[in-house]
């Protein structure tokens, strides 16, 4: 009952968020190509580039598309449910979130889930195409190599939300939403290439200290059968921690909430 | 005369020196976004040979090049025209005693002496802690040929810039072309990749488009891969998207003026 609860909410708020970004068609049509472009191109260069090496630091043609096909899931997944959270800025300084905070729902769920962008499902659809069109030319896959893929596809889903509720609490103690959301979205760029491009200590870094490899590469090195179980149950350690920490540095936010706005 | 824009120009530095932590973050973004494309050319090209034609000198210093480049052409603050005649705040630059297109090329100039600024601290940085080794040009005449390729690539995206802004005389929806510029400019300026990377139909067609001359024309002569012929159509290229963009910015000026009813706060 309440499951279904919020989700007609969030149905109703999305709703109302597609009817706002399709008011102009001319808006909505660019920005949905500039969307394209920039999953095309990239994809375009990747495979001009393995095309002339034959593998990039030691993965082969569909391994790559594979990696790339996920990295674009777990990319525009969040950026489809949690795009409310690029709009909290001005739900914070505009005083708007006194009023959010009145309503019966947990304080969190609107700035999350307050309004999904629906020009996000055609790039989602191209992902799961992709995946499933590399997937059928990788080498042998099991039953259990799949399993552990979603497991930690969920796993890096779980990374986002708590990344964009890190932003959302920053938003609220120092009302910058905008440079962390984007800070955000630049550092899991760099999964859009296997992270064993990347030379020491940057990938370490950014494998365990900004978990960008652990949410972006580990499902796709799972699925390839190149993740040992350690590998899996430290990232799902991450996963896990990270939710837990930022829910924690969510109400530790809304605590010091001073509600002063112009 | 002069002095007026002089002022803007500080202006726009002082601007951004009072919102720092903001640009700070910006410029922070801009070497991760760096990073990912030094590293994966570093990693495809052999040491001692090459990919494409470029060895691994030519490419890294490629890729450091056009992010050099990039906070000098691509710095600009004409995303903000679009607002300005949203807001009507356009009606107060109307009746004030300067040119409106000078006004912003020297918020431009602003922008770009702090990227500049921010690049050459941060590369320094890179250099430092990468130590790629790169190739340094050492024919003047090249240098110049360079510095006039860069110029060329300045006033066109700024021209580029100011037509994107007057969207906003039809439209309030100015963000969304732009942001289709800005996944155009990424890939088709080369600041990701060298354009020849393509096959020799792509690259003609590329080199057709005026993004082309942004960041590859002018890193290409920097390291010595441009003929003089081919140098010499790249500038004839670069001069009719001047000239035609020019004209274009006139005519969309004159046009969004008439429509322009200085709506707004």
């Amino acid at each position: 009952m309440k499951k279904n609860y919020y989700l007609k909410i969030w149905w109703m708020l999305t709703a109302a968020t597609s009817q706002i970004t399709f008011q102009s068609r001319f808006g909505a049509v660019l920005f949905l190509l500039g969307k394209i472009f920039r999953f095309a191109f990239f994809f375009f260069f990747l495979v001009a580039l393995i095309t002339k090496t034959k593998t990039i630091a030691g993965y082969s043609f569909w391994q790559i598309v594979f990696f790339y096909a996920t990295f674009n899931l777990l990319d525009t997944l969040p950026q489809f449910f949690f795009r409310n959270v690029y709009r909290f800025r001005q739900y914070v300084v505009t005083g708007y979130f006194d009023n959010l905070l009145m309503k019966p729902l947990p304080a969190l769920f609107y700035p999350l889930f307050g309004g999904s962008d629906m020009l996000d499902i055609i790039i989602l659809f191209a992902s799961v195409g992709m995946i499933i069109f590399s997937a059928v030319h990788l080498p042998v896959i099991t039953v259990g190599q799949s399993l552990i893929y979603f497991l930690l596809l969920a796993n890096g889903f779980l990374i986002a939300a708590a990344f964009h509720i890190f932003v959302l609490s920053i938003g609220i103690l120092t009302t910058a939403v905008d440079n962390t959301v984007m800070l955000y979205r630049d550092l899991t760029q760099m999964g859009r290439v296997p992270i064993e491009v990347y030379q020491e200590p940057l990938r370490g870094l950014i494998t365990f200290l900004v978990p960008v490899g652990i949410m972006m590469t580990f499902p796709s090195k799972a699925m390839l059968g190149l993740l040992s179980a350690q590998g899996i149950f430290i990232a799902l350690i991450v996963g896990l921690g990270l939710f837990l920490l930022s829910l924690r540095f969510w109400r530790y936010a809304l605590q010091n909430y001073t509600s002063a706005s112009r | 005369m002069m002095n007026k824009y002089f002022f803007v120009i500080r202006n726009t530095w002082e601007e951004v020196a009072t919102y720092r932590f903001n640009f700070a973050m910006w410029r922070f973004r801009n070497v991760l976004q760096l990073l990912t494309v030094y590293y994966l050319w570093l990693v495809v090209t052999p040491v001692n040979g090459s990919i494409f034609g470029y060895s691994q000198s030519l490419i890294l210093t490629y890729v450091l090049g056009t992010a050099f480049l990039s906070s000098i052409v691509l710095a600009t603050r004409t995303q903000e025209i679009g607002e300005n005649i949203n807001t009507g705040e356009l009606s107060k630059f109307l009746i004030r005693p300067f040119n409106y297109f000078g006004y912003w090329f020297a918020r431009d100039v602003g922008d770009k002496a702090s990227n500049i600024a921010f690049a050459i601290f941060e590369l320094s940085f890179l250099y430092f802690i990468l130590k790629p080794s790169v190739f340094i040009q050492t024919d003047l005449a090249t240098w110049f040929f360079f510095g006039l390729a860069v110029g060329f690539a300045v006033v066109l995206n700024f021209l580029i810039g100011c037509l994107l802004g007057m969207v906003g005389f039809w439209s309030s929806d100015f963000w969304a072309p732009r942001f289709i510029f800005f996944n155009l400019v990424a890939f088709l300026s080369g600041g990701m990749f060298p354009l020849d990377i393509f096959p020799k139909a792509v690259v003609g067609f590329l080199q057709s488009l005026p993004f082309a001359y942004f960041l590859y024309f002018p890193i290409e002569i920097y390291l010595g891969k441009l003929s003089a012929e081919q140098i010499f159509a790249g500038f004839l290229t670069a001069l009719l998207w001047v000239v035609a963009l020019l004209f274009i910015t006139k005519i969309v000026w004159v046009k969004g003026l008439k429509l322009y009813s200085a709506q707004g706060n």
